[in-house]
C-alpha cells in the first residue's frame, strides 16, 4: 500500500463530504449529513469493492477480466431466481430463500470465471475478446430468461413476476453501531460488511500467504513460477474462478440487498467502474476499495447535493448539474492513470497467455 | 468500450425476439361494418392484467362495452417492435376506435393515424405535440391524447405526506424532469406539501444523472436515494419513475417508513411495499378511457389533448393510521382540485 495514493485518496473523500456539509449545514446538522452519506458511500461502494476485488484475483494471476460487469449482471440475475424460486415454488421462508440466492448468484459469477478461464488460459483466445463475449451472454441470457421466465404465457410463473422474498436485512454490529456519527457505518446489510471483510482477506491471501505468493509469481512471471513447480493453468484457473465468485457476490447486492426485482442491464457499468476502481488502487485489494469509495462517496454528494439545490452559493452554480458531480471520479481516474499520483504497475504477465 | 458494448446489447437482444399473437378469432362480429362499433386496445409491453396501465385503461374499454354495446378485443404487446404491427392488425379489421396504451407507443399512434385516416386513436398518456405548432400538415384528427394534471396528483399526495410526517422531513424519488410529467409529479407533490405546512423540508431527487433510458429503469438508484433520505431524517417516500420509483417505494418500505406510489394503484403492483403503502398518486385512466369512447361513439370525437383527472389511491392497510381530519382534508383539497378552486401553481415544463 502506498501512503501518498491512500492520503490522496482520504482526501477527495474527505473534500466531498466537506462540499456537502459546507452547503447544507444550515439546514441539517453535519453529524447528520455525515452519517447519511456515509451509508451512501457504503452502500453505492459495494458492488464496486466486489467488482474490483474480482479484478484483482484475475489479473494478480495474470488474466484481465474485463467481464466483470457481465459476471454480476448474470449473479445478479441468477440469485434472485433462485431466491424466487425458494420463495415461491418450494415455499421457504425469506431468509433461507435469500441466501440461496446469494449462493446462485455467487455460482452464477463463478460459472462465468471458469468460462473465462476456459478462453484464456485453455484456449488462449484474447482475454479482452473473452471478456466481451462474456458480457454479452450475460446480457443475452439474462434479459432472454427474464422474459420466457416471467412475461411469457404458460412459464412456470403465468406471465406474472411472483412476490420477491424481499432483501436482506441490516445487521447492526454490536457497540460498534452505537458510536454517534459513524455508528451507521456499522449499521449495514450483510453484503456490505462481508465485502469489506473480504478487502482485508483478499490483502491478507495475496500479500502473507503461500497461495498469495503464487498467485503473484504467476501474474509477474509465469515462467519462473513454472520452473520452480508453480501449476501455471491451475493457479490461473482457480483465481478466475474466485474472482468471478466475488463479481456474482456483487452483483447479489442489487437484487438481494439493494431492491428486490430484477432488470435488464440492471448492474448498468458498474463493473467497468469496478475496473477502474482497481487500476485507481493500483491493483491491491485496500487501494481498490478506497477507490470504490470515492466512486460512492461522489455519488452520495451527488444526492446529498439535490437535497440542499436551493443553498448552492451562485458561483458554486455547476454544482446544481449533477452530472457534472457525477463526472468527478472518472476525471479523477484520468488523473491517476496519467502516473502524477505515484506510478501504476499492473502485474507484468497481465494479459498474456501462458505458453510453455 | 461502452458504446460497443451497447452496440452488442442491442444485437444480443435483438436476435432474442418474439412475435406477438393476433386477436382471437371465432364469433366475432364485422368490424367494416357501419353498425358494428369496435373497440380495439394494444397495451404497451406486458400483460393485460398487470394491475396498472394496461389493466386500467381495458377496464375503461370494458365499460364501453356493457355500457355503449361496443365489441372488444385486445393484443397484448410483447416487444416495443410490435407496436405497429399490433395496431395495424385492429385497423386492418376495421376497428372503429383503437386505443394505445403508454408514452412509448406514441410515435407508432400517430403513424397508424396518418395511414388509416378512417380510424380513431386513442393514446393513453401520448402528449399531442402537434396541437401547438402552426403546421397544418401535422394534424391529425383522428388522435386524441389522454393526458392527465399529474401535478395535482402530486400535489394531492404532497399534502397526504405534509399530514403525515412526524419528522417534518419528507423526500420525493422521480425519472429524469427533462420529461413533462415527472417534472410535474414532483413540483406539483413539493406545492402539496407546503400548502399543509410551508416550513417543511422536502428533498425532491431527480434522476437527472444517467442517459434517459437508464432514468426509469435503475431500482438500485431509486433505493439508494431513497435510504440516503431516510438516514436524512424523512419519513414519508413518494416514488415516481417506474422502475426508478419502484426502487424508492420498496426501499421506503423496507425501512418501515411511509411510501407513496404513483399512476396506478401500487398498493396492487407492489405487494412488498403494500404494508407501508401510504395511497398512489393516481391518473384516473379507466374514466378517461371510457369518456374518450363515448365521445368518439356520439361523432363528438376530441382530437388533439384531452385532458383526463388526477386522484389519489385509497389507503388500504393504513386505513386506521390515517386521521379522520386528515382524510376529511385529502377529500377537501381533491374537490377544490377537481372544481378549480385551488391551483398547483406548477409551470407545466420546467422552465428554462
Amino acid at each position: 500500500m502506498d501512503w501518498r495514493r491512500f492520503s490522496f485518496i482520504a482526501l477527495i473523500i474527505a473534500t466531498l463530504f466537506g462540499i456537502v456539509v459546507s452547503i447544507g449545514h444550515e439546514q441539517t446538522s453535519p453529524a447528520i449529513i455525515i452519517t447519511s452519506m456515509l451509508a451512501t458511500t457504503i452502500a453505492v461502494a459495494t458492488p464496486l469493492t466486489l467488482g474490483a476485488l474480482s479484478g484483482v484475483y484475475c489479473e494478480r494471476a495474470g488474466v484481465v477480466n474485463i467481464g466483470i460487469e457481465g459476471m454480476m449482471l448474470s449473479g445478479a440475475f441468477f440469485g434472485w431466481l433462485a431466491a424466487i424460486y425458494m420463495n415461491s415454488v418450494f415455499n421457504f421462508s425469506t431468509m433461507p430463500s435469500l441466501l440461496i440466492g446469494v449462493l446462485a448468484a455467487m455460482l452464477a459469477g463463478g460459472a462465468f470465471g471458469w468460462l473465462h478461464a476456459l478462453l484464456s488460459v485453455t484456449f488462449k483466445v484474447d482475454q479482452i475478446i473473452g471478456g466481451t463475449v462474456i458480457n454479452m451472454l450475460a446480457i443475452g441470457i439474462t434479459g432472454f430468461l427474464n422474459r420466457q421466465l416471467f412475461f411469457e404465457k404458460g412459464s412456470i410463473f403465468g406471465g406474472q413476476v411472483p412476490h420477491a422474498p424481499g432483501v436482506l436485512p441490516r445487521i447492526q454490529l454490536p457497540i460498534l453501531a452505537d458510536i454517534p456519527v459513524v455508528g451507521r457505518v456499522f449499521d449495514q446489510q450483510p453484503i456490505a460488511i462481508t465485502a469489506i471483510l473480504l478487502v482485508f482477506l483478499t490483502h491478507y491471501i495475496l500479500f502473507f500467504t503461500r497461495w498469495g505468493l503464487r498467485t503473484r509469481a504467476v501474474g509477474e512471471h509465469p515462467r519462473a513460477a513454472d520452473t520452480v513447480g508453480i501449476n501455471v493453468r491451475k493457479v490461473r484457473y482457480a483465481n478466475v474462478i474466485i474472482g468471478g465468485l466475488m463479481a456474482g457476490l456483487g452483483g447479489a447486492y442489487f437484487t438481494l440487498e439493494s431492491v428486490p426485482s430484477f432488470e435488464p442491464l440492471m448492474t448498468n457499468g458498474r463493473g467497468f467502474i469496478a475496473l477502474a476502481a482497481m487500476i485507481f488502487g493500483n491493483w491491491t485489494p485496500i487501494g481498490s476499495w478506497a477507490a470504490a469509495l470515492i466512486f460512492g462517496a461522489a455519488q452520495a454528494m451527488q444526492i446529498n447535493l439535490q437535497f440542499f439545490r436551493e443553498m448552492i452559493p451562485a458561483q458554486w452554480a455547476f454544482l446544481q448539474q449533477s452530472y457534472i458531480v457525477g463526472l468527478a471520479p472518472y476525471i479523477l481516474t484520468m488523473i491517476i492513470l496519467t502516473g502524477i499520483i505515484g506510478k501504476n504497475v499492473p502485474p507484468a504477465a497481465d494479459g498474456l497467455p501462458y505458453e510453455k | 468500450m461502452k458504446k460497443l458494448y451497447l452496440v452488442f446489447a442491442v444485437l444480443a437482444i435483438a436476435a432474442m425476439v418474439l412475435s406477438a399473437c393476433g386477436p382471437s378469432g371465432g364469433g366475432a362480429p364485422d368490424c367494416t361494418k357501419e353498425d358494428v362499433f369496435c373497440v380495439g386496445l394494444v397495451t404497451d409491453v406486458g400483460k393485460i392484467d398487470d394491475k396498472s396501465f394496461n389493466q386500467s385503461t381495458w377496464e375503461g374499454v370494458k365499460q364501453a362495452e356493457t355500457e355503449l354495446g361496443a365489441y372488444v378485443q385486445y393484443i397484448e404487446t410483447t416487444d416495443a417492435k410490435d407496436y405497429a404491427k399490433n395496431i395495424a392488425t385492429f385497423a386492418d379489421a376495421g376497428y372503429d376506435v383503437i386505443v394505445t396504451v403508454g408514452f412509448g407507443l406514441g410515435e407508432a399512434t400517430a403513424a397508424a393515424a396518418a395511414a388509416y385516416p378512417d380510424t380513431l386513436f386513442i393514446g393513453v398518456d401520448q402528449f399531442q405535440a402537434w396541437e401547438y405548432d402552426d403546421d397544418a400538415s401535422n394534424d391529425l384528427a383522428n388522435v386524441a391524447g389522454l393526458i392527465f394534471p399529474e401535478d395535482q396528483s402530486g400535489f394531492l399526495v404532497g399534502a397526504l405526506a405534509a399530514m403525515m410526517t412526524k419528522s417534518n422531513q419528507i423526500g420525493a424519488v422521480l425519472g429524469t424532469d427533462v420529461v413533462p410529467p415527472v417534472w410535474r409529479f414532483g413540483e406539483g407533490y413539493r406545492a402539496g406539501a407546503q400548502y399543509i405546512n410551508p416550513d417543511i423540508e422536502i428533498s425532491v431527487v431527480y434522476h437527472n444523472d444517467v442517459g434517459f433510458d437508464k432514468t426509469f429503469s435503475d431500482p438500485e438508484w431509486g433505493a439508494t436515494t431513497a435510504n440516503s433520505m431516510i438516514d436524512k431524517g424523512a419519513d414519508v417516500i413518494f416514488g415516481a419513475g417506474g422502475k426508478t420509483g419502484n426502487g424508492a417505494i420498496t426501499a421506503a418500505a423496507q425501512r418501515k417508513v411511509y411510501a407513496i406510489g404513483v399512476d396506478t394503484d401500487q398498493y396492487y403492483t407492489l405487494p412488498e411495499a403494500a404494508p407501508y403503502l401510504l395511497s398512489s398518486a393516481m391518473k384516473l385512466l379507466t374514466p378517461g378511457t371510457f369518456d374518450l369512447i363515448k365521445l368518439a361513439k356520439e361523432g363528438n370525437f376530441p382530437a388533439g389533448n384531452f385532458l383526463g383527472k388526477a386522484g389519489y389511491a385509497p389507503y388500504h392497510d393504513l386505513e386506521d393510521q390515517v386521521p379522520d381530519d386528515v382524510k376529511a382534508k385529502m377529500e377537501e383539497i381533491n374537490s377544490m382540485l377537481l372544481d378549480g378552486s385551488l391551483e398547483t401553481g406548477v409551470a407545466p415544463v420546467k422552465p428554462e
